[in-house]
């Protein structure tokens, strides 16, 4: 049953071996570069890793600082801001400390005669745990929110967004 | 709130709420001291930074005013203006000796931050603001 292979036919066979080799070599790799930003997104994420365990994290509101680069017109500059992280159930809770009324840093459990509130200084705002502003203060809306991770046991902090727990 | 074209059209409405000013005062005589003057121009401008994170919503920090030999008088004028704004309270904020007269003032320790290392640095800023802080706060609750 032997089977003879002419000498053209053995030919075109390797010359088309090799071509699809050389082909494949070059664009393989421009199929490649031209994915790349799809994995890169995947891979990166926004999220800005923290210093603080998850694990330490527990129902009593705590500071948990992160630092992001900044461009301002002309030059960039590493921010440092920080946002309070709370457990609750087995969510954890990243609150923005920036007061809805002007701007002010609130800090938690800062009047002593609202232990478990939210307190702004500068005009005696008042918020609840869950960052719902207390009515007759002056803030106009709840605090805002931050997306929370955890990542190699580490809280990881992304985007803001408008208050959901409210 | 800063002097800047945004933050200034926030005050013209919400000037009830936003009733101090601070006003950074520095000396920048070009004479002996002049190195001791920039290390405390340095250290009043860090100062203001952290001031406009805690306290946004109430002050307005003004550009710092420079001044030679002590010289106060266009403190004065200023002050006269802030207080036709509508500002109850007026707070200069300087390493200097020198007495305002019917203004508010928080004088800031002489720290020799160049011979620090980092950390210390931090540390020193740190307490120093939360000093300008609690006089702030004082002030309101007179």
């Amino acid at each position: 049953m032997s089977q003879k292979v002419t000498r053209r036919q053995f030919l075109n066979y390797s010359l088309m071996g090799v071509g699809s080799f050389m082909a494949a070599g070059a664009i393989l790799p421009m199929g490649r570069f031209a994915l790349d930003p799809l994995f890169q997104g995947e891979a990166q994420g926004s999220m800005i890793t923290t210093s603080v365990k998850a694990e330490e994290i527990t129902e009593e509101p705590v500071k948990v600082d992160f630092s992001y680069e900044q461009q301002d017109a002309w030059y960039k500059s590493e921010v440092t801001d920080f946002v309070w992280v709370y457990r609750d159930g087995d969510q954890i809770i990243a609150l923005s400390p920036i007061c809805k009324h002007l701007g002010c840093t609130v800090t938690w459990a800062g009047d002593d005669a609202n232990p478990n509130k939210f307190f702004c200084p500068c005009h005696n705002g008042l918020y609840e745990k869950n960052g719902k502003n207390i009515p007759g203060t002056p803030p106009r809306g709840p605090l805002d929110q931050y997306e929370v991770g955890e990542s190699d046991g580490f809280i990881t902090i992304g985007e803001m967004f408008e208050n959901e727990l409210v | 709130m800063l002097y800047n074209q945004k933050d200034l059209k926030v005050l013209k409405d919400e000037i009830e709420f936003i009733d101090t000013v601070i006003i950074p005062f520095a000396a920048m005589d070009m004479d002996m001291k002049a190195p001791v003057h920039a290390g405390n121009l340095e250290l009043l401008q860090i100062v203001c930074v952290q001031l406009e994170k805690q306290f946004k919503g109430r002050l307005l920090i003004t550009p710092p005013m420079m001044t030679v030999g002590e010289d106060t008088s266009l403190l004065g004028m200023y002050t006269t203006q802030l207080r036709e704004y509508g500002f109850k309270n007026i707070i200069v904020l300087t390493h200097l000796q020198a007495e305002p007269g019917d203004m508010n003032k928080i004088r800031l320790n002489e720290i020799p931050l160049e011979n620090m290392s980092d950390d210390m640095k931090m540390e020193m800023i740190n307490d120093e603001v939360k000093t300008v802080m609690k006089s702030v706060i004082s002030i309101w609750n007179q």
